[in-house]
């Protein structure tokens, strides 16, 4: 039998994502349920920004609507975590098409300005409803339960967590292969030839954003029952560039990549704690270092090694 | 209370409209949206105020070195992230402007503290008597610098060699190229005249809202609503759409609503991506291929 190497690495991330809770202590089981939270995020900038070519710096917008659709419906109308969990990404989709919607008429980056507003707006919305939202005080989520089990601890939640991002990762990958995927690809490589091939411009930008804004929505209901609390100084504009940030870092063209993207935003703040507020200052010089000379993010070093290991150990045997 | 209103609409609105003329200067020289430009003109006039206190330089001579400071401060940012991307998917060059954004915001929250310092104003506190309403000497001189600012860069985009190559380049880059025009050159000249210009809407906003870490990304939210109304591409649309919104934020804070005056902006911008994205003032321009 033959393998090749995209299957055997799979397999091995698969695995070492299933052991790697195994001998944490309750800390680690929360950061690793972060990480899968984060690489959620991730993958929907590989599709916006991987496939569809446009940027978001207002994605803690999206975020913010899943984890406070999901909490109140779980909160006052009694839903269970996962009907609340598609609400949060139901919300945030819809919320995705409204801001893609100029699309219809612009090109270029207007809508990465849009994102932006939008995504003030939301927080300051958030912070002032507050008979709805708690406002200043903020809102208490109750733990997740599946199937009227409650999940007490972070163990078997990051379980859930890793299901919900392979189920996604598996929807991002079969989208890349589809006839929308592929066509979005196309208007990014070149909008012009792409649609005078018939290929409709912002209806697919609008399916981008909507996708992408449904996955970040779902990673935010699924953040909320994380943290059991929610205030709205958590969806800040420096979420937005951080998430901008790990996603162009793990790599914008691979779901191996989104999982490093979100392994860097949950694990830099650990490891750069003694910097303190130099943290940001670090993302931003990480970010423009990537960009200028490994546009294809970590992930495109790691198969660059991964490769050369294989042929290698291929001559050999 | 109205003729007060407007004037001091009018002068907020020339500060976004300095910040915008920086936007749509960079975005017609290179095609790139410098989102970093608010932090830019912060840091500049964080710079500024070092020299001002650290220093001791009196406050003219201050005055008149933020401007070739922001033009160091652009040029070298240019030469050390933008070079390199000049080739790469634009994209890129919007993400790493983004980076930019988190450096200074934060590099300047990290040096010189996260506590608002207040910043000595150029003009005397006392209003003045214009046809019967009191308006404040500060609006008046802040608009009286960013007219200057404008004719300056009038002349120089009418009269000079360099400006006219800007001109060229932001036309057709290729055809300017093969006319002989340097456009690494015009890329350079773009960023450092551009943050010049910001930096001295930053010495202008500094007396009005303390000078702070965070004090410019409001005024870049609404230099972009501005530019966007006066569409993109236009410099003095994106004046003219500045003013208008300085003027209808301050209408909107004394009779709507002080706590979404910040968050209107980002209404305008959506309405006018949709019904009229080409800008109230400039025509649709159609990509050739």
């Amino acid at each position: 039998m033959t393998l090749d190497i995209r299957t055997i690495g799979a397999v091995l991330v698969l695995l070492i994502l299933v052991g790697l809770p195994f001998g944490l202590g309750n800390y680690g089981y929360y950061i690793l349920a972060t990480i899968m939270i984060y690489s959620i995020v991730s993958l929907s900038f590989n599709v916006l920004i991987g496939m569809g070519g446009q940027i978001s710096i207002g994605h803690a917008g999206f975020w913010a609507l899943g984890a406070y659709a999901s909490a109140l419906s779980v909160v006052k109308l009694g839903f269970p975590f996962l009907l609340g969990v598609a609400l949060g990404g139901i919300v945030a989709a819809l919320f995705g098409a409204l801001v893609a919607l100029p699309a219809l008429r612009v090109q270029g980056h207007y809508l990465a300005i849009a994102t932006l507003g939008f995504a003030l707006f939301i927080q300051q919305v958030l912070f002032e409803w507050e008979w709805l939202t708690g406002g200043r005080q903020g809102l208490f989520v109750p733990r997740p339960a599946l199937f009227g089990v409650e999940l007490q601890s972070d163990f078997s939640y990051y379980y859930v967590l890793l299901a919900m991002f392979l189920v996604l990762a598996w929807i991002t990958g079969n989208f890349a292969k589809s006839h929308t995927g592929r066509s979005l690809m196309a208007l990014r490589m070149s909008t012009i030839a792409a649609e005078s091939c018939g290929i409709a411009r912002a209806r697919h930008i609008i399916i981008a954003f909507v996708m992408s804004a449904f996955f970040t929505g779902i990673s935010g209901a699924l953040y909320g029952h994380l943290l059991g609390h929610l205030s709205t100084e958590t969806f800040s504009l420096a979420v937005s560039l951080s998430f901008l940030t790990m996603a162009v870092i793990g790599g914008l063209h691979s779901r191996a990549g989104a999982l490093l993207g979100g392994a860097y935003l949950a694990l830099a703040p650990e490891i750069l704690r003694e910097l303190k507020d130099a943290q940001m200052v670090i993302y931003g010089v990480t970010l423009i270092l990537c960009v200028q000379f490994l546009p294809g993010g970590l992930i495109s070093l790691v198969e660059k090694i991964g490769r050369a290991v294989w042929r290698t150990s291929d001559g050999a045997s | 209370m109205l003729p007060q209103l407007v004037v001091s609409g009018l002068a907020l609105g020339s500060i976004y409209a300095l910040l915008a003329l920086s936007l749509v200067l960079i975005n017609k020289a290179t095609d790139v949206v410098n989102f970093a430009q608010g932090e830019m003109a912060m840091f500049g006039t964080f710079v500024c105020f070092a020299l001002l206190t650290k220093v001791g330089l009196p406050l003219t001579v201050v005055l008149i070195l933020a401007a070739p400071v922001g033009a160091l401060l652009g040029m070298a940012t240019e030469r050390l992230t933008m070079v390199r991307l000049q080739a790469a998917p634009q994209v890129n060059a919007l993400i790493a402007t983004i980076g930019l954004w988190m450096i200074f915001h934060h590099a300047a929250g990290w040096i010189w503290g996260y506590d608002p310092v207040s910043f000595p104003s150029l003009f005397s506190p006392n209003p003045v008597d214009v046809l019967g309403a009191r308006i404040a000497q500060n609006s008046l001189g802040i608009i009286a610098v960013s007219l200057l600012v404008v004719v300056l860069l009038y002349l120089l985009f009418e009269y000079t060699r360099t400006g006219i190559a800007m001109r060229a380049a932001s036309m057709n880059r290729r055809a300017a190229q093969l006319m002989g025009v340097n456009v690494g050159r015009v890329s350079l000249v773009a960023w450092g005249l551009a943050t010049a210009i910001s930096v001295v809407a930053g010495f202008l906003i500094a007396p009005l809202t303390f000078l702070d870490f965070e004090m410019m990304f409001a005024v870049l939210l609404k230099a972009f609503a501005g530019a966007i109304l006066g569409g993109f591409n236009s410099l003095p649309g994106a004046v003219v759409g500045c003013l208008v919104i300085g003027v209808i934020e301050n209408l909107f804070a004394a009779y709507v609503s002080t706590a979404f005056k910040d968050t209107f902006a980002f209404g305008i911008i959506i309405l006018v991506l949709m019904f009229r994205p080409q800008g109230l003032f400039t025509r649709r321009i159609a990509k050739k291929v």
